[in-house]
């Protein structure tokens, strides 16, 4: 049952481009990074209950380091450029990360919120590498042999790299770590007492969460062929904390769920822009009232439904 | 830099840091009662500042009457959102109010936009704009006025916390919740009446603000200096949002004078950064010290 739909699952996603309009590609490739950014964040505030509300911040961080590697340095492969642009990322995320053990609930909240409107404000002012308010543009990067100038070539990069990154995830909540990590949510006093070291695995938390982030924010770069400090906006980070709780904390499966419909929602309503954030604020509070284990949860509770999210939230209050 | 002009630019700071001190008091009158950073705040009093603003465009009336609506609409406002919507959530996290207050946030200020558009109206002032000029010095009297009625507003609420029954169940509630329904206080009227006071703090600073920021649906954003005015004083203490919202002011006033001009708009954030990682308590309060 479990391979069966796996493997519909990669018939489906592996055949898209042949099957969907080259636009829709480009939105697939999209949903596939905000994925990734869902489970990075889900990881630090479904995990640890360290909320973030400064995640566009480290995906700029993530999106500018892989522009300008690929601007200065053409040569370097892919891979390498994003995986510069991770740890740049964890970096800061470490950097972060420590000053904020002393911090919790809301101090944390508006602690990254400050974050993220910083490093918006960096990215204005070091022009010589950013190029403030014009942005950047993105040459097409090379693989080996290849170039990814096409949607379907970049699809392809990002849907491998979300892939890489999701199995990482589903086994690191396996692990020793994972479980220290869902104790650490469950009672942060019981964990300690059990030998869970606190200030190490939220430290943790954070730097992977970064990492996560980082790398999605290098194809971001790449997807979009274009940075500029406009698409790193605070209500991003609000989109980004959107698609956990409504796919649900917590859960591999629901960021991913959560990501394709949050972004799906905001593409379809481009041109409803004067509406998008009232119907965004109703499914938050409604998802909020209502369901509050997100999609995931809810899935679990039909019956012979897909026995598939690896982890479970404990149930809903 | 002459200290004639010195004086004006701290003046000035303290008059965007009275706003700052009202915004940070109404988000701490519903910390206190509900435990909730409200992230609507600054939306409610967009909101309620252009209700008002359109009754006393509909009705050709004076500013009070501007001022007066905005107060009942707030009041108002607060009432329902803490009925409809807070009360249900009252059980769940922190986490989970935070983000449902976050949600009502970009649904007020979409409707706004949607109702008035999201440009930018110039708003009547109580005060007039020419400067003052007393001996060397010039003062606006719209800082002055601004700082005078925040005062007032300010004394106003420590009566109301100190004399009267419903301000002496608020303190009861804010100090332990549980022991104040058990004295039998109706900790439900508490969270109404805080959500009500703290909507008309906000419109009561919306209307004082409005003359000088510009009646805008994007106005809430002030909101935020609130939270870090309040982070400064100490979340939680009364007197720590005053002094966090006055030292806020200033300090985003001076800072351009010695620092690059660009960097005016991050200083709240960085003063915000800074206090958290070096005295999460504030300037006035306690370390913040976890309870098991």
């Amino acid at each position: 049952m479990r391979r069966a739909a796996l493997a519909t699952g990669a018939v489906i996603v592996l055949g898209w481009p042949w099957a969907a309009p080259r636009y829709f590609v480009f939105l697939a490739s999209l949903i596939a990074v905000n994925a990734i950014v869902a489970i990075g964040l889900n990881l630090l505030s479904g995990y640890t209950n360290q909320l973030s509300f400064g995640h566009a911040g480290f995906l700029a961080i993530g999106a500018y380091a892989a522009a300008i590697l690929t601007i200065r340095a053409p040569a370097l492969p892919v891979p390498v450029a994003l995986l510069l642009a991770g740890l740049v990322t964890g970096a800061v995320g470490l950097a972060l990360g420590v000053p904020c053990l002393r911090l919790e609930g809301l101090y944390l909240a508006m602690a990254t919120l400050a974050f993220g409107f910083v490093v918006v404000e960096a990215i204005l002012n070091l022009e010589i590498l950013t190029r403030g308010n014009d942005g950047l543009h993105v040459p097409a990067a090379r693989l080996g042999p290849w170039s990814l100038a096409t949607d379907t070539a970049r699809y392809y990069l990002v849907v491998a790299v979300a892939s890489l990154l999701i199995a990482a995830a589903v086994n690191i909540s396996r692990t020793r770590t994972g479980r220290a990590l869902l104790a650490v949510r469950e009672s942060e006093i019981a964990a300690q007492a059990s030998g869970v070291n606190l200030a190490a695995y939220k430290t943790l938390a954070f730097v992977v969460s970064a990492f996560y982030t980082g790398v999605a924010g290098g194809l971001f770069a790449l997807v979009v062929g274009f940075v500029s400090p406009d698409s790193f906006d605070v209500f991003l980070s609000v989109d980004f904390v959107a698609m956990i709780i409504v796919g649900g904390l917590g859960s591999i499966l629901g960021s991913v769920i959560g990501a394709a419909l949050i972004t799906t929602l905001n593409d379809s309503l481009a041109g409803f822009q004067n509406y998008r954030p009232l119907i965004f604020g109703a499914i938050l509070v409604i998802s909020m009232l209502f369901m509050p284990g997100g999609i995931a949860s809810a899935l679990r509770r039909i019956p012979g439904a897909v026995a598939w999210p690896p982890f479970t939230r404990r149930d809903d209050r | 830099m002459t200290w004639a002009s010195l004086v004006h630019v701290v003046i000035s700071g303290l008059a965007t840091g009275s706003i700052y001190a009202l915004m940070a008091i109404a988000l701490v009158i519903i910390y206190n009662a509900t435990r909730t950073l409200n992230f609507a705040q600054g939306e409610m009093l967009m909101v309620s500042t252009f209700v008002g603003w359109t009754a006393m465009q509909v009705l050709q009336a004076p500013l009070i009457v501007a001022l007066a609506v905005a107060v009942i609409a707030a009041a108002l406002l607060g009432f329902v959102l803490e009925r409809v919507v807070i009360r249900h959530a009252i059980s769940a996290t922190h986490f989970d109010v935070l983000i449902i207050t976050l949600g009502l946030s970009l649904m007020l200020r979409s409707a706004a936009g949607v109702t008035w558009t999201h440009d930018e109206f110039p708003f009547p002032s109580f005060f007039s704009n020419r400067p003052l000029i007393v001996g060397p010095l010039r003062v606006a009297p719209v800082s002055l006025g601004i700082i005078g009625a925040s005062l007032g507003m300010m004394l106003a609420l420590g009566a109301l916390f100190r004399w009267t029954r419903l301000g002496r169940a608020m303190r009861a509630v804010a100090q332990n919740q549980r022991a104040a329904r058990l004295m039998g206080i109706s900790v439900e009227r508490v969270y109404s009446s805080s959500w009500m006071i703290a909507a008309v703090v906000g419109a009561v600073a919306g209307v004082l603000i409005a003359p000088v920021i510009f009646l805008s649906s994007k106005m809430g954003l002030v909101a935020i200096n609130g939270f870090t005015a309040a982070v400064l004083g100490g979340f939680g203490s009364m007197p720590g949002a005053v002094v966090g919202g006055m030292l806020l002011g200033v300090l985003e006033n001076l800072a351009p004078l010695y620092l690059p001009a660009s960097i005016k708009h991050s200083v709240p954030f960085l003063v915000m950064i800074t206090i958290l990682i070096v005295r999460p308590g504030g300037v006035l309060g306690r370390v913040a010290r976890r309870k098991v």
